[in-house]
């Protein structure tokens, strides 16, 4: 099967999604219990797309039956990962899905109230979220009693500030709250204590547009599709020297050779492919050989030592120095880590400078096992894995292309002419 | 009751407990920043990973939880080198101005590196951001946030306990740093626990900066006598001086308030009496002792009044001068509310004995609104008292009426007082206190007091003899 199911076309529009099956789902759901639809969506194997890949119906059920009070779904819509623009397409084009599956997902958890964070620099999706919910309100699908079923659902949007820690879903919480955007210690987890103390489930808007359809033609149906343990498609975000990079809606498991020489039409200008960050700008980096052999999914991914992360796909060429490569990562998560975890604070710093210091010819021998001292120091450290989204690039890096950075320490030249900046 | 082992030795911790805790019962310390026993956790320093067999990271001992069948070692080698690891992290911002810091020898940060480091720095000084040193945040304290290691344990202890909020992280990453939010100056009333539990030289007291180094300090436990509460504490001195009050190790009170911190300040205070003072001028105590003397033997209905900031002791020895007067008009009961009133420690009995005094005259004697009458009525013209319990006489004093007070320092006489005695404080001459709870303490010596000034006991009785040598 290939088909779309998420980047469906002529669907922004709630009546043509309406016209097209939409917001059927719910009713079904709410016929059926909300065991039942926890059950069909960890039947189906949906997992996270916001980078953990968790089984989204068991997450559901952590959320404890029997507490008292509010529970919350929050919509994570952050996006805010160099490489990744897979839900920002996904809220221009297919925007009812995101929020039916919200529904379907508060339904389940028993959660009247749901959020979506969505990054402060989407503005103009912002505005087109919002009428969007103003739309779904008028139909009846979302607000009080919904379809009479005596559900009842809304949802807020919420503009983030700009900063990429707020997609961290604790980060997220505490953002939501007016609180300083940092990362909470877990447990608890906001399945149990999350925002504003109550039970939460806080799924990326990925995740949440696959719910519908799942409900539509059940759990055997989307499990049909993509890989065992990675079932269903997913949205990869190709960037970098492509022919036609852009958001590609396929089954997980896909190539990675297909999907670059089949879909994005190949290497740019039949430049030579030279590293694939297969997961985002958090995942460590696979060489071509590796890539060419890797399928895109969880499982397949993770033997070849990287991750499938948000989906984000950047493709690097030969002649792209990988020790500025790396310092453009390291720029960012410096800039971005909250600063609450010693390793992360001083760790992405400490890595800026020794990566700025090689960049400029400013660099001594020992920097490079200095850096890899100091990224293998960040791993597994921290609160949360940002210093894991350095770290882990950052050995790969380094174990991978040790003759570039030898090369910056030593002779104070790039071996790898070209230069450039990440596209 | 989880079961657990630490480093091969088994232990049994209460449900809820953290491996922390559990590793302190075998008298293991792991090293930490961050945590502190009496502020929530915050797991962020990573300096009290330990490793749990079958888990892949290294948890955080501060904010796991002990359970059963856990096999945790706190010296693998993979715990000290990610001990190492965060401090070489945390020193390579660091200005190692250690030589002119306040807090060196007690410092965190310095004594983990020498018990767990010691390795040499691969960070170019030049590279060091720069932050503001030597900044002014309130009465009490300095902030120099070079040497913060940003551990927040100031963070929540304005957010938890005094619920002020105050200071915050401002900024993030690298550039993070300790600030006081706008218009506000850190002065909650328990702003100097601040400088105990910064780990580092981050935060300094103002009273202790620069005035004594923390290795030549003697630490001896006292009970803070700012108020009923009574807190046990312990007065760091040397050399015959205190130099700060701290809340004693393992307390129930894990805070002392400011004002109780500062209770040694009058000791060494320009005004502090070493000799009697009658009327305008100083008087040495002998003939002070005399002349008080005579005044309580020559008016009529001479009365003695105690006081709820006198020790056990020293009340005894007024009831006792009472009965050496043969006076019925005595006082020793005093009420006043009590209970804690800002909902940490100070007490809504500013005296730190109202229920011990009593014990100086169990039965007999007047109640404060008659002693009052017989005063306003010119039954009684002379009485005996400690300076702040002077307050407890209402109204004017009647002409001619014979005041005489004990008094530490000269700023604590009362109006119309006739002759003040000095005596020696309790930092200086033990004392036993009950607090409004009931439990007794027994308080002092630190310090020598000055030359010649002896504890009210000795005075009194010393007036109670001359009474009896006046009657002979
Ligand atoms: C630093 C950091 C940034 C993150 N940013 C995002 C984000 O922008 N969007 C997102 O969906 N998840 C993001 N995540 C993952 C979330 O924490 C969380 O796992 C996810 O939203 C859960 O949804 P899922 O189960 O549907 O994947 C981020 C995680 C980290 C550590
Ligand atoms: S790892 Fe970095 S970003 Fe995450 S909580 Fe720690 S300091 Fe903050
Ligand atoms: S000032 Fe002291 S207590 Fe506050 S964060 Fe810095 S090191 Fe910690």
């Amino acid at each position: 099967m290939n088909e779309r199911t998420l980047l469906r076309d002529n669907v922004a529009d709630i009546a043509a999604y309406f016209a097209a099956g939409g917001w059927r789902p719910l009713k079904k759901a709410l016929s059926m219990g909300r065991a039942a639809v926890i059950a069909e969506v960890t039947a189906s194997g949906l997992r996270g797309r916001g980078g953990a890949g968790f089984p989204t119906g068991r997450k559901w059920s952590f959320v404890p039956q029997d507490a008292q009070g509010p529970r919350y779904l929050v919509c994570n819509a952050d996006e805010g990962e160099p490489g990744a623009f897979k839900d920002r397409e996904l809220l221009r084009r297919n925007p009812q899905a995101v929020l039916e599956g919200m529904a379907i997902a508060g339904y389940a958890i028993g959660a009247s109230l749901g959020y979506i964070y969505i990054r402060g620099e989407f503005s103009a999706e912002a505005e087109f979220l919002t009428a969007a919910i103003t739309a779904a309100r008028a139909k009846g699908f979302l607000g009080a009693n919904i379809l009479g079923s005596g559900f009842d659902f809304d949802i807020h949007l919420h503009r983030g500030a700009g900063a990429y820690i707020c997609g961290e879903e604790t980060a997220l919480l505490s953002s939501i709250e007016g609180l300083r955007g940092q990362p909470r210690l877990k447990p608890p987890f906001p399945a149990v204590k999350g925002l504003f103390g109550a039970p939460t489930v806080v799924n990326n808007a990925e995740t949440l547009a696959a719910v519908p359809s799942i409900l539509e033609r059940g759990a055997a149906w989307y499990a049909s599709t993509g890989s065992p343990d990675s079932p269903g498609t997913k949205l990869f975000c190709v960037s970098g020297a492509v022919n036609r990079p852009g958001v590609y809606e396929l089954p997980l498991g896909v190539p990675f050779r297909e999907l670059l020489e089949t879909h994005c039409g190949g290497m740019k200008d039949g430049r030579k492919l030279k590293a694939v960050l297969p997961g985002g700008a958090s995942s460590p980096a696979l060489t071509a050989a590796e890539a060419m052999a890797v399928n895109m999914d969880y499982a397949s991914l993770a033997a070849a030592g990287s991750m499938l992360g948000s989906g984000a796909v950047i493709v690097i060429e030969e002649g792209r120095c990988m020790v500025e490569l790396l310092g453009v990562l390291a720029r960012f998560y410096r800039h971005e880590s909250c600063g609450q975890c010693a390793p992360c604070r001083e760790g992405c710093a400490w890595a800026d400078k020794l990566l700025a210091g090689l960049e400029a010819g400013r660099g001594r021998p020992s920097d490079v096992e200095t850096l890899r001292s100091c990224a293998a120091a960040m791993t597994g450290r921290t609160i949360c894995p940002l210093a894991d989204s350095l770290a882990l690039p950052a050995l790969s890096f380094i174990s991978k292309f040790r003759a570039e950075f030898d090369a910056h320490a030593a002779g104070r030249t790039c071996r790898a002419a070209g230069g450039g900046r990440l596209a | 009751m989880p079961r657990l082992t630490i480093d091969g030795r088994p232990v049994e911790v209460k449900e809820g407990a953290t491996i922390l805790e559990a590793a302190g019962l075998l008298g293991i310390t792991i090293p930490r920043f961050c945590h502190h026993p009496a502020l929530p956790p915050a797991g962020s320093c990573r300096m009290c990973v330990v490793e749990i067999e079958g888990s892949p990271k290294l948890a955080t001992s501060c904010s796991t939880p002990a359970a059963e069948g856990m096999k945790v070692s706190t010296s693998s080698p993979a715990v000290k080198a990610a001990r190492r690891d965060v401090l070489e992290f945390l020193l390579l911002n660091h200005p190692l101005d250690c030589p002119i810091c306040d807090q060196a020898g007690e410092c965190s940060l310095q004594d983990y590196y020498m018990e767990h480091s010691c390795a040499k720095s691969r960070f170019p000084a030049e590279l060091k951001e720069p932050r503001q040193k030597r900044r002014l945040i309130g009465p009490h304290l300095v902030l120099d946030n070079e040497r913060c290691v940003l551990c927040t344990r100031c963070v929540r202890f304005c957010d938890e306990v005094t619920r002020t909020s105050e200071l915050f992280v401002s900024g993030r990453s690298d550039a993070s740093f300790i600030d006081i939010r706008e218009g506000k100056a850190l002065d909650n009333g328990y702003s100097l626990n601040l400088a105990d539990i910064c780990p580092v030289g981050a935060l300094t007291s103002r009273e202790f900066r620069f005035r004594q180094r923390a290795w030549f300090l003697e630490k001896t436990p006292v009970t803070c006598l700012g108020c009923a509460t009574g807190c046990r504490a312990e007065a760091h001195h040397a050399g015959g001086e205190i130099y700060r009050m701290v809340p004693a190790p393992g307390a129930e009170n894990a805070w002392l308030c400011d004002r109780g911190r500062l209770t040694y300040r009058p000791l060494r205070a320009g005004d502090r009496l070493k000799k009697g003072f009658i009327k305008n001028g100083y008087i040495d105590l002998e003939p002070a002792v005399r002349e008080a003397a005579a005044r309580l033997a020559g008016e009529p209905g001479a009365a003695v009044l105690g006081s709820p900031w006198l020790s056990v002791e020293d009340n005894a020895a007024l009831a006792a001068l009472a009965r050496a007067l043969g006076t019925g008009n005595y006082c020793f009961s005093f009420t006043a509310e009590s209970g804690i009133k800002d909902g940490i420690l100070v007490n809504k009995d500013p005296a730190p004995n109202t229920a011990g005094a009593a014990e100086a005259a169990p039965t007999g004697g007047l109640d404060l609104g008659e002693l009052n009458r017989r005063i306003a009525a010119g039954e009684i013209k002379a009485l005996i008292t400690e300076a702040r319990a002077a307050a407890f006489i209402k109204g004017r004093l009647p002409d001619g009426f014979k005041l005489i007070v004990f008094a530490t320092n000269r700023s604590e006489i009362p109006a119309g007082a006739y002759a003040t005695l000095p005596y020696a404080s309790y930092f200086e001459t033990p004392g036993t206190f009950v607090n409004y709870q009931g439990r007794r303490g027994v308080t002092g010596p630190v310090v020598p007091p000055p030359e010649g000034v002896p504890p009210l006991a000795e005075t009194a009785a010393a007036l109670a003899a001359a009474l009896k040598g006046d009657g002979a």
